[in-house]
């Protein structure tokens, strides 16, 4: 299925395209274009494909996790550094956090530090966000903390990562109520069904409000925190769609010339168990007091609902202030599992418009039988990349709008 | 992608693609096919026996027929309930994707209307845009289009593209080629043999404008000039001006078209007759210029009608 989307060449990573939620593109000095791909979960750890020709696609490195029981679903590219996030099955298991890598040398990627967040009540890190060369922000657990509620382990943390072989934290922000000594009640939770826990998800921060961190909060919604004092950010506002509507806040993207705000849920589980998950718009010209305007208009239900898989909102295309990465205020990317990858114009953010799409068919490792399109990210050419969380892998697309 | 300032359009182009009986538009149509595969076809069959879309090489479920009878007014309602299914089922998945839709006009239709289905009907026009409409002009047989010599001058005038076919049959086909341009001049001719022609020269042909414009010489009452812009335009201006002119002319206006410098960039203005598209802002392109085909509807009318509208606002 597809509208104004062309498959321009896909690969399956080796056999191990199953992928998580990174995607980070390398500007190389010699100048190749270099995808860093993040895995759903073991063995692999991470991926570069050399995209220069989007329509040739080519594995350079690919790299093993230590072992099975951990994931690094996420990784962001800054110049030649490269973050990757470290997440553990069960608490308290080694390595959790983050390593940093020098990529200068694509084919050879080189550890340079290792930020360890392990401890008796973490699971690591499971989102981060770097891209100027310096900050880490990401979703994580800290060892100093203890959650009332297991699920609530991921906390938001920042990493001085101006040395990179001397990570150091630097600040951090929970929601009250959520960790052991909290003054504050515990949250009210979700039902049972649809209760994912009130931790972290994205935390983007953008050059044009260095002092703000947009911040997803799973069950507990959306953030803008403000954190001029890196050491104790507060938060200035927060929106939540939940309940009535079932939990997983997943990232808050700005758009700051236009005033707005695109949040998206993220689908959780199988044949439609949690639907809605949507893609919502805010006003937030005065980001004490965001407004929902609308939503994005989602992919039909009677088609894709029941037809195997997880289906609705997911990742948006983050407009990553790096050089390489497309920016864009006017059209917002996203994926929906197996409804696929979709393009949205919002230049009207009261009457948003569908535009684009492509569903690709289903790979043939997929274990629900349906694609299941996890995340994307759109070059600076106007490429647009996106991968499979079953086994499809890659894919690069062409969008002609 | 979408360049800054600009809406971003995501509406699937409809190309018409309209000539007299036998001028080779299912030649045309199956070559564009058979290079461009993702093309949704709509045809229109006349007479008894559908020749047309038997002609026609491609998957079942990206041909459809419309019932018999002529694309003109009285048929316009099949075709918006077929685009309108056709957009329906594509979202839902019960057919492949398409990056445009062809419609094969009968001989004898004037394409003025089908134009006018996409610009006058909204629900339409959310997934919709009209493409490029393509007359294709026989050079050997001259007889048959002067027969029903208004509706092929219709057919003309409304061209964006003229694909000169069947020119491996005919020695000189100059003369035709300058009895078009005396009706649109500025049109791109391209000649066929076989239908074989490049299709983004078809597919992807851009308004008028954008082409070098000629002054045309007039045949019979059509008439054709630009309306050329020194500054940028007030945009609610612009549009007052249009729909006085639909108001005092609209039947005469067989085809305006163009790009017109307003106060925030460039807009694309399109229209057949009474209705026109909304005014969509686009990169610069070309000459800004409007250019009107018209029916007896003078230039000098035309530009003193602006001139006053201009000086009083």
């Amino acid at each position: 299925m597809f509208l104004n989307m062309k498959l321009l060449a896909q690969h399956t990573l080796n056999g191990f395209g199953g992928m998580g939620e990174g995607m980070g593109m390398q500007l190389a000095r010699d100048g190749r274009r270099v995808l860093w791909l993040a895995h759903e979960s073991a063995p692999k750890n991470f991926t570069a494909v050399d995209v220069t020709d989007p329509r040739a696609l080519k594995v350079i490195a690919q790299t093993d996790l230590p072992h099975a029981q951990m994931r690094s679903n996420s990784l962001e590219v800054s110049g030649d550094l490269m973050a990757v996030a470290y997440q553990v099955t069960k608490l308290g298991l080694k390595p959790a956090g983050f390593e940093l890598f020098d990529i200068s040398n694509p084919e050879k990627p080189k550890s340079i530090s290792f930020f360890d967040a392990s401890g008796p009540h973490s699971r690591g890190c499971h989102q981060l966000w770097f891209v100027d060369g310096k900050t880490v922000h990401m979703a994580c657990a800290d060892p100093e903390l203890k959650p009332r509620n297991p699920k609530d382990d991921q906390v938001y943390r920042i990493v001085d990562v101006a040395n990179p072989s001397k990570p150091l934290a630097v600040g951090r922000w929970h929601l009250p109520g959520t960790m052991d000594g909290d003054d504050a009640p515990p949250p009210q939770r979700l039902p049972a069904k649809f209760d994912a826990g009130f931790r972290a998800h994205n935390t983007n921060v953008y050059p044009e409000r260095p002092d703000r961190c947009y911040l997803a909060y799973i069950d507990g919604g959306i953030m803008v925190l403000d954190i001029s004092d890196r050491a104790r950010p507060k938060r200035l506002s927060h929106w939540t769609n939940s309940p009535p509507y079932n939990g997983f806040n997943h990232t808050a993207l700005p758009l700051f010339g236009r005033g707005l705000l695109v949040v998206s849920d993220e689908c959780v589980q199988d044949n439609g168990a949690d639907w809605p998950k949507l893609v919502w718009l805010l006003d937030a010209r005065d980001e004490r007091h965001l407004v929902s305007v609308a939503t994005l208009p989602a992919p039909p239900a009677e088609t894709f609902k029941t037809r195997g898989g997880r289906f609705g909102a997911h990742n948006l295309h983050e407009n990553p202030p790096v050089p390489g990465a497309w920016r864009s205020e006017d059209i917002v990317l996203g994926t929906f599992f197996n409804a696929g990858v979709r393009a949205y114009d919002v230049s009207d953010p009261y009457s948003p418009r569908e535009i684009a799409y492509f569903v690709p068919p289903s790979p043939e490792k997929s274990r629900t039988g349906q694609i299941q399109l996890n995340d994307v990210f759109v070059d600076d050419r106007g490429i647009v990349f996106t991968v499979d969380r079953g086994g499809g892998g890659l894919y690069a697309l062409e969008m002609k709008v | 992608m979408n360049r800054h300032g600009v809406t971003p359009d995501g509406r699937t182009p409809v190309v018409v693609v309209t000539g007299f009986l036998g001028s080779g538009k299912t030649t045309l149509v199956n070559a564009l096919l058979r290079k461009e595969s993702d093309s949704l076809v709509i045809v229109n069959e006349f007479g008894e026996v559908p020749v047309d879309h038997a002609l026609v090489e491609n998957s079942v479920e990206k041909a459809i027929a419309l019932p018999n009878g002529c694309l003109c007014c009285h048929l316009r309602g099949d075709l918006e309930e077929t685009l309108l299914g056709a957009a329906m089922r594509r979202r839902r998945g019960e057919i492949a994707g398409f990056d445009r839709v062809i419609v094969e006009t009968s001989g004898l239709a004037d394409p003025g209307p089908v134009a006018q289905t996409l610009y006058a009907d909204h629900a339409l026009a959310r997934d919709f845009k009209l493409g490029p409409i393509v007359t294709v002009v026989d050079v050997f047989d001259v007889q048959s289009r002067k027969v029903s010599a208004d509706i092929a001058r219709a057919q003309i005038a409304a061209a964006d593209v003229v694909v000169l076919s069947k020119v491996d049959r005919a020695r000189d086909f100059s003369r035709i080629e300058s009895e078009i341009r005396a009706l649109n001049p500025a049109v791109e001719c391209i000649p066929a043999q076989y239908g074989v022609v490049d299709p983004t020269a078809i597919l992807e042909a851009k308004p008028a404008t954008e082409r070098v414009f000629r002054p045309a010489s007039h045949s019979g009452a059509i008439r054709s000039f630009a309306l050329k812009f020194d500054k940028p335009a007030r945009r609610e201006l612009l549009q007052q001006f249009l729909s006085t002119l639909v108001e005092l002319r609209g039947k005469d206006l067989l085809r305006v078209k163009g790009i017109v410098p307003v106060e925030e960039g460039f807009v694309l203005v399109q229209g057949v007759r009474h209705v026109f598209d909304r005014l969509r802002a686009v990169p610069a392109a070309g000459e800004p210029a409007l250019v009107f085909i018209t029916n007896g509807v003078e230039e000098s009318e035309v530009q003193a009608l602006w001139n006053a509208m201009k000086g009083l606002s």
